[in-house]
């Protein structure tokens, strides 16, 4: 077991008791080049933990380099590019801000687009009006605003930014907290109809002097428009959690946050989805919510044995079921035999297209529609479930663990490898979910069909790991152990070949 | 009604009325009561369109933190445009919405309503079933348009004897004149269509 992973895949099935078909398949998929280059990487690393050091690998395919940052954190980042900014251009740091907000906080680019033409990037941020404003005449010892209507208002009393257009304090007070009212804050612009020259900072914040509340609500407003204007920052999805994820490559990859840890993809900002793509999960998503209805029926948590017709109601996450009754082993989700499932090799996950398709009619065209929808939503459901009754497993066995640790029966050490292997089952029933969206609006051809293969061998390891680790106490260490590594390969193979970030 | 409202609207009020260049324009302010949160708003419509001549009717609702909000405005005389609901009355315009400006008056308003009509956008649509027709069969949407008009806002002109003679078809068998002329408009003037939607 401890050498398997730096052995060559060729070697493999003299190691392996389990499936010797796939292994026969192995060179003619391809994928013996990235194994042997990545694990020939990994020689040095203790045996067996590859799977946990996902994180910290360059090399592994969901690698991902990001930090946690608290609100203090992102203040000194954004002042730091402020500074920057203000050192090399001669503008105030409200000004600065301006710039930077619209222009996703690239200093350099803003330094260099300044000394090539001031005035138009000026005039393209809102900042200076496009043409010079003739002086307004002061002869004249009152004016009126034209907001309010007001008349005989002494000129101090008005204020404006470098358009000239001229308002009274008091109605631009309001003007303020009408547009906080809506969300707006650094989008708040001048009140004239053609001018739309922006608010800085300072501007808003002494016509707010007076007035706490409004100013605490602006300035919140204007850190949470500035961290969504960064491209290196996010807000965590947490409900209510203060902390910004911050990372360097605007990738598809998952973040967890050390605060509340919520994992989310850190590019859209939702679960966490590979290998499908944000656009594709997106859609995903909204035509399960359309189609919730119709889908509705395969929510039912209890089926008849195939063999005996006894009512079985699945309470693990593994779909390789056993009757109680007649002992018949079959898979939950196709119904067929268990054991002419791994013979060819996972035949269950792959939807068959009826190549006649196009010469039926409309009806039977949507209803075939419906089917291949529902036969992709209902594998990615049922993983779904099972990930939810696996978590209460993984909760069991630590409780196990605790209890054989108390009762003096080895400690934490001796036991660990039980949770790991839920945690890596776990892992790898995450990504299997995910592949069905993937699948879902692939286009029919040799690329679907080397994932289709992939993903079957992926659900193969995963229900024999799932199927041991339901069985632990009485499962060989070595035997659970070795599983959990061609599950993890299978898992690493799909995502190095389908998953691009 | 905060004081700056009140003391803004007077003023909108009184220019409108006085002024004799906006009357040529034909837009015209009224108020029902003093405290000028309700108004009724009035547009000709304009020269070389559909509406040519008629008088449309406007709803206007003045919100509390006017003028730093837009007043609420919809068609209370019923109308066959793109951007406005044939329905309800509702009209899409920029202005009444994000590109609201404090320094916008009724008057600005009411005559960028009067240039909605004169330009219909039917790419960025609030009535779909009338872009639709405007789109794909313009003249059937001149001659709708152009009824709509004589029929609901009293424009002046020769009927369209073809649509007319339906519509009083409709009206024969006891519809109103407004549903019937929805109905047949709705159904590409289809008499049979319109009535089975009436009735079903
Ligand atoms: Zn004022
Ligand atoms: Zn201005
Ligand atoms: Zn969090
Ligand atoms: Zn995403
Ligand atoms: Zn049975
Ligand atoms: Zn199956």
């Amino acid at each position: 077991m401890a050498s398997h992973e730096s052995q060559m895949p060729s070697q493999e099935n003299s190691d392996q008791d389990d499936s010797d078909v796939d292994d026969d398949n192995f060179d003619y998929y391809g994928e013996d080049q990235f194994e042997v280059a990545m694990y020939e990487n990994r020689d040095d690393r203790p045996a067996g933990t590859s799977y946990r050091n996902a994180d910290a690998d360059p090399i592994d395919p969901e690698y991902f380099e990001y930090s946690c940052l608290q609100i203090c954190d992102v203040e000194r980042l954004l002042n730091e590019c402020v500074e920057a900014l203000c050192h090399a251009i001669p503008v105030t740091p409200a000004l600065a801000k301006v710039l930077l907000h619209n222009h996703k906080w690239d200093v350099a680019s803003l330094i260099r687009r300044y000394k090539l033409n001031c005035h138009l990037l000026l005039v393209e941020t809102h900042i200076k009006p496009p043409k010079p404003v003739a002086p307004s005449s002061t002869g004249q010892r009152f004016t009126s605003c034209p907001v309010c209507v007001r008349s005989n208002l002494a000129y101090s009393e008005l204020r404006g930014l470098a358009c000239g257009d001229q308002f009274c304090r008091s109605c631009w007070v309001m003007h303020c907290a009408s547009q906080l009212a809506q969300g707006a804050s650094t989008a708040i612009e001048c009140m004239e109809a053609k001018c739309s020259l922006l608010c800085p900072e300072d501007f808003v914040l002494k016509l707010l002097g007076d007035r706490p509340d409004l100013r605490a609500k602006y300035q919140h407003f204007v850190f949470q428009d500035h961290v969504k204007s960064h491209p290196e920052l996010r807000f965590c999805p947490g409900a209510d959690c203060p902390t910004v994820i911050r990372s360097k490559s605007l990738q598809a990859k998952r973040a967890v946050c050390k605060t509340c840890s919520t994992s989310f993809c850190f590019r859209c900002g939702i679960d966490y989805h590979a290998p499908t793509a944000c656009a594709t999960i997106k859609r995903w998503m909204i035509k399960c919510a359309d189609d919730s209805e119709t889908a509705n029926y395969i929510s039912a948590h209890t089926k008849d044995c195939p063999n005996c017709h006894a009512c079985i109601e699945k309470n693990g996450g593994c779909n390789h079921m056993q009757c109680a009754k007649c002992k018949h082993h079959f898979c939950w989700m196709c119904f067929g035999d268990w054991k002419t499932h791994g013979s060819e090799y996972y035949e269950c996950s792959r939807y068959k297209e009826n190549p006649t398709v196009a010469q039926e009619a409309v009806h039977v065209k949507a209803r075939r529609a419906l089917e291949k929808y529902l036969h992709y939503y209902e594998r990615f459901e049922n993983h779904s479930k099972s990930l939810k009754l696996e978590e209460e497993l993984r909760g069991k066995i630590k409780q196990k663990i605790d209890d054989k640790v108390n009762n003096h029966q080895g400690t934490w050490i001796d036991w660990q490898y039980l949770h790991d292997a839920a945690t890596l089952l776990t892992k790898c029933r995450y990504t299997l979910q995910y592949t069905y969206p993937y699948a879902y609006y692939m286009e029919p051809g040799p690329r679907k069909e080397l994932f289709e293969y992939q993903q079957a061998q992926l659900e193969k390891e995963i229900e024999e790991l799932s199927w041991k680790v339901e069985r632990a106490e009485t499962t060989d260490r070595g035997d659970l152990e070795n599983q959990m590594n061609v599950a993890e390969k299978k898992r690493l193979t799909l995502l190095q070949d389908f998953f691009d970030k | 009604m905060s004081n700056i409202a009140f003391q803004r609207l007077q003023r909108e009020f009184k220019e409108v009325i006085t002024n004799a260049e906006i009357a040529q324009t034909g837009i015209r302010l009224d108020t029902s009561d003093d405290t000028l949160t309700k108004l009724k708003g009035e547009i000709k419509g304009p020269p070389d369109s559909p509406y040519e001549g008629g008088t449309f009717k406007l709803d206007i609702i003045i919100p509390d933190n006017y003028p730093f909000h837009p007043p609420k405005v919809s068609f209370e005389t019923k109308i066959w445009h793109p951007n406005i609901s044939s329905q309800t009355g509702t009209i899409c315009l920029d202005i009444l919405k994000d590109q609201w400006a404090a320094s916008l008056t009724l008057r600005t308003v009411l005559l960028s309503v009067q240039s909605l009509l004169a330009a219909p956008e039917p790419s960025d649509p609030q009535d779909a079933v009338v872009a639709k027709q405007c789109l794909t069969h313009p003249q059937m949407f001149t001659e709708t348009a152009r009824l709509w008009a004589q029929v609901c806002a009293d424009a002046p002109g020769e009927r369209n004897s073809q649509l007319y003679k339906k519509l009083t078809q409709l009206m024969d068998m006891g519809v109103g004149k407004e549903s019937a002329l929805s109905a047949l408009s709705c159904n590409s003037w289809d008499v049979s269509k319109a009535t089975e939607h009436l009735f079903s």
